[in-house]
Formats: C-alpha cells, sequence, structure tokens
C-alpha cells in the first residue's frame, strides 16, 4: 500500500464530505415553507414576534446569505438549534446516541456473528436439508420488514405474555440505580434488539454462504485435506478465513449504518435514540435537527467507508500488491 | 443442532431474560403513582416558550394563576387570589392573595412574583405571554395586593390566567436567553412540579406540598411518551398505565366495551372545516403575485350550493369512525356557551337537489351536457388541497369531491405537507381544502382570524395570515371590535353569537365535524377524574386540568405486569436450566469431535 493510495482514499472520503454539506443544505429547502408559519399556526402572534422568530431560525436574508451562514456554522461544528426544542442541534444528537449505540451496535454484532456462523455452516453443506432450511430462512428475515416484525414480537412477547415491557428504555417507576437500573434497560433492549438481530442476520448469512462456496472449491482446501486434517480444520483454518475476507468489507459499512440504522425499530419500541429524533423531527419538520442528523449518518457512513478502504489491503496481500 | 431445538432453547433463554431483568426493575417504595401515556414529548418545559399540548399539562400542573378556570364552565374562580375588586370603569382590578402563599421551594409566593410576571413578559413579549398581558400594567403595594390596570377594556377581566413564574428564579434569567432557557428548575405553585425529565422517555412531577388547594393524593404523576400508539393502548390494558392521552381511532371502539376503562371523547372545540376561497379583491393585492379563487366562488350562492352539498352526518360515520360531531358553526372556544343556535332556516342541511336548484336558478347551467356546469362559457373546475400529513385528509377530499361531482362541480386535486399548503393558501392558489383549528378558552384570537386585515397581502411573507377564506366582511370586522370591549358578559356572548351566524351564513367556512380529544382511563386505581367542560370535555389536556388535584386512590395496587411473581421464579429457573442444558449439549459435541 503506497502513500498515494491513502491519501487519494483520504481526498476521496473529503470530497464526499463537502458535498454531503452542501448537498444537506438544498435537500431541505427543495420545498418552499416558513417553519415558522408551520410551527406556530393558530398561536396569534406579534408582529415582532415573528420576526424574532424568523431571526432566531437563521431564516432572514436571502438563500445565499443562508447558504454562507449555514457553512459558516457547520465549519465551527455549530448545527444550530432545533425548531422543536429551542436547544442546541448537537447537545440532542448527543443525548440520543448512546441509545442508538447501544440498541443497534449490540444488534450489529449479534447479528454479524449469528449470521456469519449461519452461513459458513449452510455453505459447507451446500445442498443439504441443513442449507435449505438455513438459507430459506436468512431469505425471509432479510426480506421482513422491520417494524413488522417489531409489531409481532411486541405483540406476543409484551403483550400477551408480558415478559417485557411495551417500549421505552426504562422503567420510570422503577428508582433502582446501578445494577437495577442496568438490568432495567437490558430488559427493555431485549425485543428491539432481537428484532434488528432477526433483521439484520439474512444478510450476513447469505453473502458468507456464497463465499465460503466460492472458496470451497480452492484446490488449497484439496491439499489440506489431503494433509489428513480432520474436515472442521478444514473449514476453520483454511476455508472460513478466506471466506471471511468479502464480509469484512460488508461488516466496515454496516459500523457506517449503526447510527442511522434503526428509524423504524426505535419507532415502534419507543426507543429514544437518534431514529427516533430522525422520526420526529421530520414531522416537524425541524430543519436544523435533520440537517445535523443527516450530516452525522453520513459522516459515519464516510469514515466506516474510508476505514474499509484501507483495511482491507492489510486483509488481502493482493490489493496490496495491485 | 436442529432448528426445532435451536428456536425451543431460544425462546426459554428469552423468557429468563425476561423474568430475570424484568425482575430486577420491581419498584419497591409505597409512593402513590399515577402514571399517563401520550404520544408527545415536551418540547420544552420552559413556560415562556412551549407549543405543545404536552408541554401545556406541564404548564397547568406547575403553575397556578391568580384565578382560576371552573371545572365545568370555564367561569372565573379564585387561585392565587382568594377575593378581587373592579374598579367602576372595568380597567382596574385588585386582587387580593391567600394567606401564607409559598412556592415548591418554600421561598413565600408574594404578590410582587405576580406583578414581575405580568409586567416583564409584556416588556420583553413572552411567546405565551403577549396576547393577556399586551396591555396590562401590575402593580404591588403590599405582599398580599396586586392592582392589574388595563389600557382597554379587556372583557377577559377580572379573569387573570397566566401562569406566574417565581421571580427569584426568573430575575437570573436575561432577556436575550428568555426563550432558550431549559427551566428544569421544577419551581412552581401548581399541584405538582418537574422533578426530571427523560428526554423522548417519560417525565416526573412531584406533588407540591404548598399547594394552595392543600398538598393531592398523588405524590408523583409520571408522563410516559410512546410512539407507538398500539404500544401505549397495551400498556394501559396490562395496567402499566392509568390513562392514556390521544388514542388511536382504530382501537377507540375497543376500549369503550373493555371492562374497568373508560374511553372519553373530550370536545375542547376543536374542529375539521372546509374552507371555501372566497376572496374577492378587497383588501386589495398584488395580482402578479397572488392568485385567485375560481371566480364562481365569489358569489355566495354557489358557496351556499356547496355547504348544501357536503354530508357531515357521513363525514363523521366515514372518515371519522363515528367519533365526533357533526359540525355547526365556527367554534371559538371549548366553552359551547359561545356557540349560537343557528335556527332551521339558517343551517344548510344536506341536499343535493337544493344544491342544484341554486346554482341552475344563479344560472350556472351545463350547456354542453358534460355533466359539468359552466361559468361564463368554461367548466368549473375547483383545485382542491389535500394535506399530506392528516390521515383523514384524503377520505374527507374523495367524499366531498364526489358530492361535488353531483352538483355539477369539477375539481382537480394537489397534495401539500402543512408548510406548502400555509404558502400556497397565502398565495390564494386554491379554491378548497379541509383544515382544523383548536381555540383558546377565551373567543377572540379565534374570532380575529377571520377579519379583513387578517387577509394574506404581503407579498415578501405567504405565511403572514390568518384568515385562509380571503372573505373581507366589514360588518364582522365592526362586531369584532365591539365584542373585543364589550365588558358586559351577556351583551358580548350576544355579539360574538352574531358574529358566529353571520360568519356561518357566508358559507366561506364550512365546520365538517368536531375533533375531540381520544383518551382512556383505567377505573381500578384511581376515582375522581374530572371532565372540562363537565359531560362533553376530555379527562386530561384540558385547558386547566383538574382532574389530578381531584383524584384519590382506591387503595388497590397496580397489576405491574401480567405475572406474579412466582410465575417470574418459576420462568426463571426453566430459563437457567435451559441455558446448562444448551452448554452441556454444545460441551458434548465439541468432545465428540475432538473424540473423533
Amino acid at each position: 500500500m503506497t502513500a498515494r493510495f491513502v491519501v487519494g482514499k483520504v481526498l476521496g472520503a473529503l470530497g464526499t464530505l463537502v458535498f454531503v454539506v452542501v448537498f444537506n443544505f438544498f435537500l431541505f429547502r427543495v420545498v418552499e415553507s416558513n417553519p415558522v408559519a408551520t410551527l406556530y399556526r393558530g398561536r396569534n402572534l406579534t408582529d415582532t414576534q415573528r420576526e424574532e422568530l424568523t431571526r432566531q431560525f437563521g431564516l432572514e436574508g436571502s438563500k445565499l446569505e443562508q447558504f454562507w451562514h449555514y457553512l459558516e456554522q457547520t465549519a465551527q461544528l455549530n448545527f444550530g438549534r432545533s425548531y422543536a426544542t429551542n436547544q442546541p442541534v448537537i447537545d440532542e444528537i448527543w443525548a440520543a446516541a448512546p441509545q442508538t449505540i447501544a440498541l443497534v451496535g449490540t444488534a450489529t454484532v449479534l447479528s454479524m456473528v449469528i449470521g456469519i456462523l449461519m452461513g459458513i455452516s449452510a455453505g459447507w453443506r451446500r445442498g443439504t436439508n441443513q442449507d435449505r432450511v438455513l438459507t430459506s430462512t436468512s431469505i425471509v428475515t432479510w426480506s421482513t420488514p422491520e417494524f413488522w416484525l417489531g409489531m409481532i414480537l411486541l405483540t406476543f412477547f409484551a403483550v400477551r405474555l408480558g415478559l417485557f415491557p411495551t417500549g421505552g428504555i426504562s422503567d420510570p417507576s422503577a428508582s433502582a440505580s446501578g445494577l437495577g437500573h442496568l438490568l432495567d434497560q437490558i430488559h427493555h433492549m431485549v425485543l428491539p434488539c432481537l428484532t434488528l438481530t432477526i433483521a439484520y442476520l439474512g444478510e450476513y448469512a447469505l453473502i458468507m454462504r456464497s463465499s465460503v462456496i466460492d472458496v470451497s472449491r480452492e484446490d488449497y482446501l484439496t491439499l489440506a485435506r489431503a494433509k489428513g486434517l480432520r474436515d472442521s480444520q478444514v473449514r476453520d483454518r483454511h476455508a472460513v478465513r478466506n471466506a471471511l475476507l468479502p464480509s469484512t468489507a460488508l461488516i466496515a459499512i454496516s459500523f457506517g449504518f449503526v447510527l442511522s440504522g434503526a428509524i423504524t425499530v426505535e419507532t415502534v419500541f419507543s426507543w429514544p435514540g437518534l431514529g427516533l429524533l430522525t422520526y420526529e423531527s421530520l414531522r416537524g419538520p425541524d430543519l436544523p435537527m435533520l440537517q445535523g442528523l443527516f450530516l452525522l449518518f453520513s459522516l459515519a457512513v464516510i469514515v466506516f467507508n474510508l476505514a474499509a478502504d484501507l483495511l482491507y489491503p492489510y486483509l488481502d496481500p493482493r490489493v496490496r500488491h495491485q | 443442532m436442529k432448528p426445532v431445538k435451536l428456536l425451543a432453547a431460544s425462546l426459554v433463554v428469552l423468557a429468563a431474560l425476561g423474568a430475570t431483568t424484568g425482575a430486577a426493575a420491581q419498584s419497591d417504595d409505597d409512593k402513590v403513582v399515577l402514571t399517563i401515556g401520550l404520544t408527545q414529548d415536551l418540547d420544552t418545559p420552559n413556560v415562556t416558550a412551549g407549543e405543545l399540548v404536552s408541554s401545556y399539562e406541564l404548564y397547568n400542573l406547575q403553575y397556578a394563576s391568580p384565578t382560576d378556570l371552573a371545572s365545568a364552565d370555564f367561569a372565573t374562580s379564585p387561585g392565587l387570589a382568594e377575593s378581587w375588586e373592579v374598579s367602576d370603569d372595568g380597567r382596574t382590578v385588585t386582587y387580593t392573595l391567600r394567606e401564607g402563599l409559598a412556592w415548591s421551594d418554600d421561598t413565600p409566593l408574594t404578590a410582587e412574583d405576580i406583578a414581575y410576571t405580568i409586567n416583564r413578559s409584556r416588556d420583553e413579549e413572552w411567546l405565551n405571554y403577549s396576547s393577556t398581558v399586551a396591555n396590562l400594567t401590575a402593580e404591588a403595594p403590599d405582599e398580599r395586593t396586586v392592582v392589574v390596570t388595563s389600557k382597554v377594556n379587556d372583557p377577559r377581566l377580572p379573569g387573570l390566567s397566566l401562569y406566574i413564574v417565581p421571580k427569584h428564579v426568573w430575575e437570573k434569567v436575561p432577556a436575550d436567553d428568555v426563550g432558550t432557557y431549559a427551566a428544569l428548575d421544577g419551581v412552581g405553585s401548581g399541584p405538582f412540579t418537574l422533578s426530571e425529565w427523560k428526554k423522548g422517555q417519560f417525565w416526573r412531577m412531584e406533588a407540591n406540598p404548598n399547594f394552595w388547594r392543600g398538598q393531592v393524593e398523588i405524590d408523583e404523576v409520571v408522563f410516559r411518551v410512546f410512539r407507538n400508539a398500539d404500544a401505549m393502548v397495551a400498556a394501559l390494558r396490562s395496567g402499566e398505565l392509568d390513562a392514556a392521552h390521544n388514542v388511536p381511532a382504530s382501537s377507540f371502539p375497543d376500549l369503550e366495551t373493555e371492562e374497568g376503562i373508560v374511553a372519553v371523547a373530550g370536545e375542547q372545540g376543536g374542529f375539521d372545516y372546509l374552507v371555501v376561497n372566497s376572496y374577492d379583491n378587497e383588501p386589495e393585492r398584488d395580482t402578479e403575485v397572488f392568485d385567485a379563487p375560481h371566480p364562481a366562488l365569489t358569489d355566495p350562492v354557489v358557496r351556499q350550493a356547496i355547504a348544501h352539498a357536503i354530508d357531515k352526518e357521513t363525514l363523521v360515520e366515514r372518515v371519522l369512525n363515528g367519533i365526533a360531531t357533526p359540525g355547526t358553526t365556527m367554534s371559538p372556544s371549548p366553552n359551547p356557551a359561545w356557540i349560537p343556535e343557528l335556527t332551521e332556516d339558517e343551517v344548510y342541511e344536506f341536499d343535493l337537489d337544493k344544491a342544484n336548484q341554486l346554482l341552475e336558478d344563479a344560472g350556472y347551467t351545463d350547456s354542453n351536457g358534460n355533466g359539468i356546469r359552466e361559468y361564463e362559457g368554461e367548466d368549473i373546475v375547483l383545485r382542491y388541497a389535500i394535506r399530506s400529513e392528516s390521515e383523514y385528509s384524503k377520505p374527507y377530499a374523495e367524499f366531498i369531491t364526489g358530492w361535488l361531482e353531483q352538483i355539477g362541480l369539477d375539481t382537480t386535486l394537489s397534495t401539500y405537507d402543512d408548510g406548502q399548503l400555509i404558502e400556497v393558501a397565502g398565495k390564494g392558489d386554491f379554491d378548497l381544502y379541509v383544515w382544523g383549528w383548536t381555540p383558546f378558552v377565551d373567543p377572540d384570537p379565534m374570532l380575529s382570524y377571520f377579519k379583513c386585515d387578517q387577509i394574506s397581502v404581503d407579498a415578501s411573507d405567504f405565511s403572514n395570515y390568518y384568515n385562509d377564506t380571503g372573505l373581507c366582511d366589514p360588518e364582522y370586522d365592526e362586531l369584532y371590535t365591539q365584542q373585543n370591549v364589550e365588558l358586559d358578559p351577556d351583551r358580548r356572548q350576544e355579539i360574538v353569537h352574531e358574529m358566529l351566524t353571520r360568519f356561518y351564513t357566508s358559507a366561506a367556512y364550512i365546520v365538517a365535524a368536531t375533533s375531540p380529544d381520544l383518551q382512556a382511563y383505567r377505573t381500578d386505581r384511581f376515582t375522581g377524574w374530572v371532565k372540562q367542560p363537565a359531560e362533553t370535555g376530555p379527562v386530561l389536556f384540558s385547558n386547566s386540568s383538574p382532574s389530578y388535584w381531584n383524584l384519590t386512590p382506591t387503595g388497590e395496587s397496580s397489576s405491574d405486569s401480567g405475572l406474579s411473581t412466582g410465575g417470574f421464579v418459576a420462568i426463571a429457573i426453566a430459563g437457567v436450566l435451559g441455558i446448562v442444558l444448551v452448554g452441556w449439549y454444545f460441551l458434548r459435541r465439541r468432545t465428540a469431535e475432538e473424540r473423533e
């Protein structure tokens, strides 16, 4: 890997980021509308109050002036104040981010592990009943809408059986702290996390299955068998290691989507994370909040993509020597 | 492992997880907690700036007012002030406060706090205050006396519904920061004060021992925010909640018949209307920039025909699931006393034949036989706007355009989000749409929206208007001015009735139906729910929220979850066994491979 390669990738990522920042501004202004009028409809505002709100919302001046102001502020990492709550956008995002990282991060890791194991076992015994069951399960779960699955699990486990809460992240009547509080949060996280895990694992399983199948035709596996290795050793030490390469790229990109990944599931389970914040802001519409969120989501994807690009040559010498 | 076994094992593990973590979260104290579910978080606890219904409930609970609104009919009744005297000209009121008032943090609550709130909010034009205090000046000659003077006749006086803020807290907030102050201080004078707000999850309010009515029987109110209304209904059924606000219309009929639950469709004056663009070049505006309605609509007869073509009963039944009341006049207040009785002649009853006859007689005929009437030789095609943000807007449009077709009026449909529609309507680029309003207690603001000076004429800002009918009726404006300064309540009511009847007759605003708040509460843990106004109103999220200080616990404990402690223990044991079994299975398999 040369310095030129690294610099090229980093510059590419920066270019994408600049494009996103510019695009972000216009995306939310395609439709003409005045947020002051929408948010304060029927509120009997005086003229001074209207002007003051317009100023606060950064809506005075021409589009070009607003754009310049936006660039200045964004460069200073100031994303403005939310129309809805009047608090700095960045604070609201920081407050919601940990919940999303906990939920979607856990679900991503779980679905990765389970999905990859499923894919290995399906691909390694290609054509058997086990393969058919695992593959069709993966296709079904991958194509199931997350919010629908979430509603089904919610209705069954929370409403029918009463085993889990109907939503939220902690029980407001439980004054527990420390370990009790943590357990309470896990209790609330089980269903949304399960929903996401089921929804995500199919993708990993299917990709892993096809790479295992690709690899299984390679000569070095025949050699490994000829050396007298046990089947499980051939699989784990020779096949899986090589088959994991395509999944690595997918894994890196998936982490990029952790932040934005669960809008519908967070809504179904009233999980107060970034997905729910996005949903709420869309209803406003709360433009500064949406701008901040979209920028953050894009940034995450760009960073992890860059990481995948830079990581790949280390894992696969063939790329390095090209 | 076989898939079936795997599934069974996962279910057992899941159940165990549910039981163990759930048991850990059980609450362990004997506080009386009222838990309310809603679908909207607070926007801000800052009483000067919040605009959501959820936030107003917080303000109602946290801040007492000099005078209160009676639960039954919104009549002015004693609040922080136990009595008052009105001057001869009606413009000065001297309030006497109760003895020994204090804030929830034990700081004395004095006349100075009230004068401070009125004067500062007027000077700085606080968002939620200015319509009440714009013309008021207050003085505090001693600790228990407040003298409030109005520059103009104010029919709302001596009623003074105003969230009084604690001076010792707010004087530390500079003028520039008033709108953005986070207001988590939790100092108040109402029955409950804010003690915790977990954004997006819940907020908690604890009883104020210094509340002027005496301490209430509930220790704590928790408002839980659900983004999934069906999950909220499930939580109400299971007993996790004691009451729920904004129940979805689809589950409302089931809740109505469910034992132990009372479902309430509370009317607060909110209504859905069909607006007919009636702008007729008055007041003048730049025709280069502004659009105009279809010229036929400026003829009152055409509008009356449209009014006769709207079957409100069917709209209520088919669009609103039967949970609403067919509309009459525009409703300017949650208090039904402001709505006039219309005579039989005045009412536009649903009658397509009559509608057709009216149009025929006025010369709008269909000369080419294509089923559409013509205006000056051209087919009449009206622009109907649909709101993408309202689930009812499309079904409303389907019924209404169907009836219009039957009276020979064609329509084209366009869909807008609310922000767009405000601008489109401001430009006058529409003929018809359905939207809704929810009025304040005093009828004045709602009445003011339909004055000539509220018509959109500002070419630099198409959202700077209230009068979306575009109808300018100088007689209405004259009556508005009269009621605005009329201090005799009966006389004022007469004027308002006249205004509303006039406005109804113009047929520019066809009120389709009321839009009630759908709520439900359990009967097992608390009694004493109060509807405001009496009989027809909601029990929660009303104008002064009287339920909270009136509720008493029945003594029954909440059935927190479907399972008893025994059940939890059994499942936990089963779960541990399951985990051990699964572990053993894997271990055995591994050693089997090693043995190979």
